[in-house]
């Protein structure tokens, strides 16, 4: 534990934007770049989110939220904090897709609250099974997908739409397009995917097909007795094929990687790519938990592999310090999630010390396997619509994603009145229910922590009881 | 948990530690659940379980630990060892170098753990007859030299794990009993309301004596 109270100390780099670039980590002038680029800063941000997570008004509605004045004028931290509210209030409600935008007024924020019974209405609620309104919802959302996607559209439009959940049918290509790893103009793709694919096997050919030194050698039996035991529920992780590929997938990586290697946890990472990229190919929305790759044509499992390979690169980027020596990015959110709950909700984080809860003790998995263990994977696939819509500033909001998920289990873990009862929950959370929504629920709770804490340090700092 | 076995005599912390693979999480699961899953995920971190047995009448409450067993992990895991009173060392009897790595892992326990924690050396997959790599009388004698005790198991089948968790856990208790009797114990640590803090005595020479805090 010694090692890891270095970080306690080093708040300032989490609150503020770090100037100086730490190795494995995203550059902080990409970071601003990206910002400045999507023009993500204050209120305009929430206005994009507020677009994005819902399908009940069209992009050109925006126009008639702005001239409510949130962005000619300074808004302040409680009225961003009860319009948040409010959204997510209304959001939540919504059974059909009204285009009305006077329910977001923000001028009438205090009245709204009211109506709000929990003090912290971001966080998820079980939703009433509504699956027309869901179906609807998805059919309208398939439709701005499929009208975005014909025009060449900018990156940025993309991850907008795609922030609030990507439909099943454009997931795959929406996919690569936000990993970076398809280009955007249409003329080029089949060259670059072409290109890229052939690199991927190229590096096979180069690393995994030849003879290994001993530290890769270390690699690959590490590698080999983490795959085969993955999901040993799922009949498609049972088949030799498959785990052929997570192998060379993972081994790949990890050779191009040296700083961190593969380090146990990075292999469930691989899935939620492979089986987006999957069901591309699968007939008849069979369900992939019991599909033959057999029966797929080899050139196929050729672009799901090199595919998935490019992705998983892709999104590691952001988070490669989770995975170097002594874990010191995990280490570093272990403590920044600490501070966070402490400032958010001061109660449940004397509870947790109250009966010596180490946050290392549950949110290590949490953070090292991106929440893979703890959900199951139809809700994974959905959270990712989410990190990879966030570009390179996943990373940190990964942090919130976890904030925002130790809170919706508040009320439990507070009923839990010993350490035992209190780890066994943390460890074993009951999500097995779980669907998109939840997701949904959970990713806008993080944004509203992200907007009232990343950038104000001293929020709620004096105020350490906000119940 | 509703179903809480809180009433308690003693509360030992013990860790499961070895290199990947070698069984630690069905180990776990074969004491605490009485389950066994021949494809079980690989540890991420630590995980924890519990289960009370009874020693001399009196209710023994065993916290387990279970770590990871990549290299990568022990930043983390080592933290883990702090307060543990036991540590389960598993290799895998079919894997000579789970076995190699053994004296890996008790560098490990001398330089993050107390150094009076009592060690069980667990030569696991017992089951594995066939495959064997690493034979009882050579894992045993170097038990003996190292002062650990020494056990050969089988989560699968089930053999010698019960007696496993039980022989660490009672040698725990008779230090800690006899201990508790010669010193008060010191109060510097946090421990549940209804345990009295528990010293472990020094397992095999006596030149220096710890306090240690049981939890």
């Amino acid at each position: 534990m010694d090692g890891l109270h270095s970080f306690e100390n080093d708040k300032s780099s989490f609150w503020k934007k770090n100037s100086k670039a730490v190795p494995g980590r995203p550059s902080p002038k990409k970071e601003v770049q990206r910002i400045s680029r999507t023009k993500t800063v204050g209120p305009a941000s929430y206005h994009e989110f507020q677009a994005s997570i819902s399908d009940a008004w069209a992009v050109e509605d925006d126009d008639f939220c702005l001239t409510s004045g949130v962005d000619s004028t300074k808004i302040s931290k409680k009225v961003s904090q009860s319009a948040a509210l409010n959204v997510l209030n209304v959001h939540r409600t919504f059974e059909a897709p009204v285009h009305h935008c006077e329910n977001v007024n923000l001028s009438v924020q205090e009245k709204n609250v009211t109506h709000v019974k929990n003090k912290f209405p971001g966080r998820p609620r079980p939703l009433p099974s509504s699956t027309n309104t869901l179906d609807k919802n998805t059919e309208s959302k398939l439709e701005r997908f499929e009208t975005l996607l014909a025009n060449t559209p900018t990156i940025d439009e993309l991850a907008q739409l795609s922030w609030s959940g990507v439909p099943q049918k454009v997931r795959p290509i929406i996919w690569r397009l936000l990993a970076g790893y398809l280009p955007i103009n249409q003329e080029r793709r089949q060259t670059i995917l072409e290109r890229k694919r052939q690199d991927y096997w190229n590096l096979v050919q180069q690393y995994y097909d030849t003879e290994r030194d001993e530290a890769s050698q270390d690699t690959y039996h590490q590698i080999h007795i983490d795959v085969p035991r993955m999901n040993p529920s799922v009949a498609l992780f049972q088949q030799e094929t498959v785990q052929k590929m997570f192998e060379r997938i993972l081994f790949i990586w990890a050779i191009r990687h040296p700083a961190s290697g593969y380090v146990q946890g990075i292999n469930d990472l691989v899935t939620p790519f492979f089986v987006v990229f999957l069901q591309e190919f699968i007939p008849n929305n069979e369900p992939f938990e019991t599909f033959s790759l057999n029966t797929l044509h080899q050139d196929k499992l050729d672009i799901i592999e090199a595919d998935s390979f490019w992705c998983l690169s892709k999104f590691l980027d952001a988070i490669q310090d989770n995975y170097v020596f002594a874990q010191l990015g995990i280490q570093q959110k272990v403590n920044q999630l600490k501070e966070l709950i402490q400032r958010v909700d001061n109660n449940l984080h004397c509870h947790l010390m109250q009966h010596n809860i180490d946050y290392l003790q549950f949110s290590f998995r949490w953070l090292n396997n991106l929440l893979t263990r703890e959900l199951p994977l139809r809700c994974t696939i959905r959270l990712w619509d989410t990190y990879l819509a966030e570009g390179d500033s996943f990373a940190s909001f990964q942090l919130y994603v976890c904030a925002a998920f130790l809170l919706y289990w508040r009320d439990m873990l507070l009923l839990e009145t010993d350490f035992q009862g209190l780890m066994l929950l943390l460890q074993n959370l009951p999500t097995q229910d779980w669907r998109s929504s939840n997701i949904d629920m959970v990713v806008a709770e993080a944004y509203r922590l992200k907007v009232m804490f990343a950038d104000a340090p001293n929020h709620l700092q004096n105020n350490r009881n906000p119940r | 948990m509703s179903t809480r076995d809180d009433e308690y005599d003693y509360l030992f912390k013990v860790v499961l530690i070895g290199d990947s693979g070698v069984g630690k999480s069905n180990l776990l699961a074969r004491f605490t659940r009485n389950e066994f899953n021949l494809e079980s995920k690989s540890t991420i971190g630590v995980e924890f379980a519990t289960r009370s047995i009874q020693v001399d009448g009196k209710t023994i409450k065993a916290q387990i630990w279970d770590t990871a067993g990549q290299e990568r992990y022990r930043a983390i895991t080592a933290a883990y060892y702090r307060g543990a009173v036991g540590a389960l060392l598993v290799y895998d009897i079919a894997k000579h170098l789970t076995y190699e790595n053994v004296e890996r892992w008790l560098r490990e326990l001398r330089d993050h753990a107390d150094q009076n924690i009592v060690i069980m050396l667990v030569g696991n997959k017992s089951d594995l007859r066939h495959l064997r790599a690493v034979l009882t009388d050579e894992a045993k004698a170097f038990a003996e030299k190292n002062g650990l005790s020494f056990i050969e198991t089988s989560a699968l089948d089930s053999t010698n794990v019960d007696n496993a968790f039980q022989n660490i856990l009672t040698e725990i208790y008779r230090i800690v009993s006899q201990k508790q009797i010669r010193d008060p114990p010191e109060g510097d640590t946090i421990r549940p309301q209804n345990v009295e803090p528990i010293d472990v005595k020094p397992t095999m020479n006596t030149d220096s004596v710890r306090k240690q805090c049981c939890q």
